[in-house]
């Protein structure tokens, strides 16, 4: 008996679903495979909707809307257009066959394309074979066997390489200099408080939330200062996201806070989304030389610079009130090939071995939520992957519901993520996040031609067809 | 013999609903069959009492039980008011289909403390939920009980419980009923305004007096500063039955405490002193 | 006193691994952790600490409490507990010292948990004992210590390139009669050395409350991330949630499962309710339930004071939210 795949087909009620109609009343053959699900739009369709429907055993997703121009909603499927690629993009790189995902136009009348494309799709699907994604065992464990893909720099040679960066400590100028700041801005009342750095008794660089003057002494500038402080914004400025209280405040609250260029880029992405009035932030701007890796934790010396800052092309933030330092420039020429050779070693792989290192990855995770509360785009006052009727993904710890997180915020962040890399160093277990969330910002440049951050705009997948994109 | 195996405290017993009826906007009252002899449990119930109520396939929450359930022929009732993922689930139920129920759990109110004492009850919407076996109790035993007041609120009309009951409990000899809403409809004759509002206007007296209220938290703590601060009562004699999301019940899962105390088995039931005297504040 | 070559322990282990399931410290991409191994081969000898407390394998991050499965208006419910022993070799006495307050949590607190106890029941441990302490360790603060064998069932010590085995419950007797060269029980050492002094002495439970309303709790939390690293590496954090999930159906069965899953109360939603209501909504107000929880709440409750002075939970936060600044603070005030 051959093997008949299972295939939902979202359809958009004005033009494909109508389309599948007419399909029917003219009496042409689609096959007996396809689930119809009508939606309003192809717009509608969300990336965890789709992710869900394979987890769910779908063989194949379809999503069919309307041609571009022709939206009933003018261009709702302009999202659709946008996104999907995006998305069949990430679903690949996690070892899901890309075939499985198709998006396409089918106008009411064309009752001859409705059943051309879906006996096509539904024999490409077949061919596929069943699908593989969901392992569905409690306790089922992962472990990469296999030659390590690493996302350090660094990591590939025993010895240190020839660019690695080893650092002087300290930077006394620019300490001195946040520190003058910050007592100004307190002492006239400019801002309510300073977000810098410290170093605590352990000798480790941590955020610092200065409220009085005379507790500036205690801010620094080092080659430890890695954190993205611009997480913090939100929260201690917005008075829509969470809090309760839905209007203005009388008085806004403001703060002043450190950031370097990467930190930066976050602000750009955040006062896109409106989290916070620009008048809201004093923003202390650092030229930025790198950050050591082990920075904020005590256990490497090496002095060698984070992988993100080896790939970063910024040395001075993108937007600020106040710029501190002079960047130098000495080690900017790193091959490309030395930075994130990850991604394309992954890329190389097969489908299935991909999708057993994203496995044997998630493996490890404890779903401790680190990445996302570190990052200052995950900012939901409730996360899709933390619903309490569990829509999205079950609360288990196991595999299955650990890659659905991972993958679903990867998504949410394409467009957004600015490449600070914070998530993956607060992972615990040592997760190469940035593995996923570079690869989707290198779709986003290519498909966009955008960078996340460097300027305060909306990101391409809220915004229309422009015409210059680059759609696979 | 039970079904249910009696050593593992988080499996539930099985329990057959014999009745839904809508009760009030968004709330029901589900009248549950304890089977395969799951009503032993409740052989000791005291009122104020809890158990945890599945809706399989979603999930269990913790709900006040509403009712005295009588020995051998084990009904339990609940009023449940329709807000998140299980209570969805339960509104979506009729007669005939299984729920599990896990209990009872909690401390109960100590009825035989309250004898011999004027008894003033205060519920405010849902919260009469757990308070209405204590009105049962009063009303089958009253000559053990003084002179009883019960004060029943709810925003509007339309959310007040147990509506069907009242002129029973106005039946009942030395026992007062008054009703308040917040907002009045055109079919509304009886008070408007708040609890605290009405509690002043009743002006019950402290003099060997208990007073237990159930309801929003804020609620509980604006009654509480009425009866303390305007009528002189100490915060010993007023009683209440506070909630928190619980998960387990029985005091392992360290999710519901309060300061010190676990809701779950320290509670739900304590006195205002005793909630006073905790490092946290319910609100 | 028994005395074991690393050879002949290496051995020893490989024959129990034959019969038993044998969890040891692996390297895990860098990472130490607690898996079942087929070969000691893979094991990890030498290790100051592991990422991961053994807490896993007692109290897994996800574990099934039942089926469920509807047919109409019938439900029936399939209780399913652990099975299979396990013997779990390497563990440090700070992760033995958790195992203690989990079972004043969950077998000497009524009622009995059975799906811990089982797996307590079912599991034997050979303890190893640290030969450095870390940077982060505290264990002498809480009354442990590097060498304490409180709550194995073998002790075992590195000496002169081999091992002293004490056999110290009837459990380690059991397997130890796997392999001729131990000779049966032996006493449990009374005195523990000590390695080092430190300053910082744990505050006892009586300090705790005069210092609930201090603003040091709003400071320490502003960096606070509120993400669950430091509940979910500590040996003795246990609060959990429950939740049911269907299952993927087969032949239009309707089957779900009732699982519990780890879960802290740093978390924002932890104690939010369906309406809304979020008594602990502030971060503050979460980290010190945290810590008053460890060292106030737990041991009125259970007895034990909640902390096995690891130090995990400094290692892994990533913003440098520290125990020990905090017993620190808590002690010095008076």
């Amino acid at each position: 008996m051959s093997f008949e795949p299972k295939i939902i087909a979202y359809m958009c009620t004005w033009c494909s679903y109508t389309g599948a109609d007419t399909a029917g009343i003219a009496r042409l053959k689609s096959p007996a495979n396809i689930r119809d699900i009508r939606v309003p739009c192809s717009g509608r369709v969300s990336p965890e909707l789709i992710m869900r429907t394979f987890e769910q055993g779908a063989d194949g997703v379809l999503v069919l809307g309307c041609h571009i121009g022709e939206c009933h909603y003018n261009t709702g499927n302009h999202r659709a257009a946008k996104r999907l690629p995006v998305l069949r993009a990430l679903l690949a790189y996690a070892g899901l066959e890309p075939e499985r995902l198709r998006l396409d136009w089918v106008s009411a009348s064309e009752g001859e394309r409705y059943s051309h494309i879906t006996t096509e799709f539904t024999e490409t699907v077949r061919a596929l074979g069943p699908i593989h994604w969901r392992i569905a065992e409690r306790g089922a464990r992962f472990v990469w066997d296999r030659e390590p893909i690493s996302h350090r720099y660094s990591a590939f040679n025993d010895e240190q390489p020839k660019h690695a960066i080893y650092y002087t400590p300290v930077y006394d100028q620019q300490t001195q200099a946040i520190r003058t700041t910050a007592r100004d801005l307190l002492a006239n009342k400019q801002v309510d408080n300073v977000i810098g750095f410290e170093v605590g008794p352990r000798g480790r660089t941590r955020p610092a939330f200065i409220h009085q003057p005379e507790d500036v002494e205690r801010l620094v500038w080092n080659q430890d200062c890695t954190h993205n402080l611009s997480a913090y914004l939100s929260k201690k400025l917005g008075w829509g996201t969470d809090g309760g209280r839905k209007k203005q405040p009388d008085r806004l609250p403001k703060a002043a806070v450190v950031v370097k260029p990467c930190d930066s880029r976050s602000i750009n992405v955040l006062l896109a989304e409106n989290r916070f009035l620009r008048e809201q932030i004093y923003i202390i701007g650092m030229a930025c030389d790198g950050i050591r890796q082990g920075a904020g934790f005590n256990n490497e010396k090496s002095g060698a610079i984070q992988t993100r800052c080896a790939a970063c092309n910024e040395r001075t933030p993108v937007i600020f009130d106040t710029l501190i330092g002079d960047p130098e420039t000495t080690y900017r020429e790193i091959p490309p090939e030395h930075i994130y050779p990850g991604i394309d070693h992954l890329n190389a792989l097969t489908p299935s071995e991909r999708m057993n290192f994203w496995l044997s990855q998630f493996d490890r995770c404890i779903r401790c939520y680190a990445c996302r509360q570190a990052c200052p785009m995950c900012d939901c006052p409730t996360c899709l992957y933390e619903r309490d009727d569990s829509l999205w993904v079950g609360m288990g710890i196991d595999v299955d519901e650990k890659r659905a997180f991972h993958l679903g915020r990867a998504y949410h962040l394409a467009g957004r993520c600015v490449g600070c890399n914070e998530c993956e160093r607060a992972c615990p277990m040592d997760i190469p996040l940035s593995l996923i969330h570079r690869k989707m910002a290198q779709e986003m440049e290519t498909i966009f031609s955008y960078r996340a951050g460097m300027a305060a705009v909306p990101p391409p997948f809220v915004t229309i067809l422009g015409g210059e994109e680059n759609l696979p | 013999m039970t079904d249910k195996m009696k050593t593992n405290p988080m499996l539930p017993y099985l329990g057959k609903l014999v009745e839904v009826k809508d009760i009030a906007t968004e709330i029901k009252l589900f009248r549950v069959e304890m089977l395969n002899g799951g009503g032993e449990a409740f052989h000791d119930y005291k009122p104020g009492q809890f158990a945890f109520v599945s809706a399989f396939g979603v999930g269990e929450a913790p709900f006040g039980i509403a009712n005295i359930p009588t020995n051998g022929d084990a009904t339990l009732d609940f009023a449940i008011n329709r807000l998140g993922s299980v209570t969805t689930d339960l509104h979506e139920l009729g007669v005939g289909d299984m729920v599990g129920v896990r209990g009872p759990m909690g401390n109960g109110f100590p009825m035989d403390k309250f004898k011999g004492k004027n008894l003033i009850v205060i519920g405010g919407g849902i919260g009469g939920a757990p308070l209405r076996p204590v009105i049962q109790t009063v009303i089958a035993n009253r000559a053990d009980y003084g002179h009883f007041q019960i004060l029943w609120a709810a925003r509007n009309p339309s959310l007040l419980v147990f509506t069907d009951e009242y002129d029973n409990w106005r039946a009942t000899p030395d026992t007062e009923l008054h009703l308040t809403v917040d907002q009045a409809d055109n079919t509304w004759n009886h008070d408007v305004g708040l609890i605290t509002q009405l509690i002043e206007r009743v002006a019950p007296s402290p003099e060997n007096a208990i007073t237990i209220t159930c309801g929003p938290p804020i609620m509980i703590h604006f009654v509480n500063r009425v009866l303390v601060e305007k009528l002189g009562f100490m915060p010993e004699q007023n009683y209440v039955t506070l909630e928190a999301r619980m998960h387990c019940g029985i005091g392992k899962c360290g999710r519901c405490n309060l300061g010190t105390k676990l809701i779950c088995v320290d509670g739900p039931v304590f006195t205002m002193a005793e909630v006073g005297a905790l490092l946290e504040s319910f609100l | 006193m028994n005395y074991l070559t690393h050879q002949e322990l290496a051995a020893w282990l490989d024959r129990l691994a034959q019969e038993h399931t044998l969890i040891a410290p692996l390297d895990i991409a860098g990472n130490i952790l607690y898996r079942p191994v087929s070969d000691t081969k893979e094991v990890v000898w030498d290790f100051v600490r592991s990422f991961m407390s053994v807490k896993e394998v007692f109290f897994p991050p996800t574990e099934r409490l039942m089926l469920m499965e509807k047919i109409g208006q019938q439900v029936t419910l399939t209780e399913t507990l652990p099975e299979g022993n396990s013997i779990i070799f390497g563990v440090r006495p700070c992760d033995a010292r958790g195992l203690l307050t989990f079972d004043a949590l969950f077998i000497e607190n009524e009622p009995v948990d059975p799906y811990y106890a089982r797996r307590r029941e079912n599991t034997t441990l050979i303890g190893l004992a640290c030969q450095s302490v870390g940077a982060s360790c505290f264990c002498t603060n809480v009354g442990g210590a590097p060498d304490d064998p409180t709550g194995m069932d073998i002790m075992l010590t590195a000496s002169n390139g081999g091992y002293v085995a004490e056999i110290i419950t009837e459990k380690g007797e059991k397997i130890s009669k796997k392999y001729p060269v131990f000779d049966g029980l032996s006493e449990i050492r009374p005195h523990p050395t000590h390695a080092r002094k430190r300053e910082l002495k744990v505050p006892p439970k009586e300090v705790w409350p005069a210092r609930f309303n201090d603003d040091f709790w709003a400071e320490m939390a502003e960096r606070c991330l509120s993400c669950r690293i430091c509940a979910y590496v500590c040996p003795s954090c246990r609060c959990f949630d429950v939740r049911d999930e269907v299952l993927p159906g087969e032949d239009g069965r309707n089957q779900s499962e009732r699982i519990r899953c780890w879960d802290s109360c740093n978390g924002i939603p932890y104690r939010r309710v369906a309406g809304g209501h979020n008594p602990r909504f502030m971060k503050n107000q979460r980290l010190r339930n945290r810590f008053f929880c460890k060292f106030y709440y737990f041991p009125i409750h259970y007895g034990p004071v909640s902390c096995t002075g690891c130090g995990r939970c400094i290692d892994a936060c990533p913003v440098n939210v520290d125990i020990t600044e905090v017993l620190g603070y808590v002690g010095r005030r008076k």
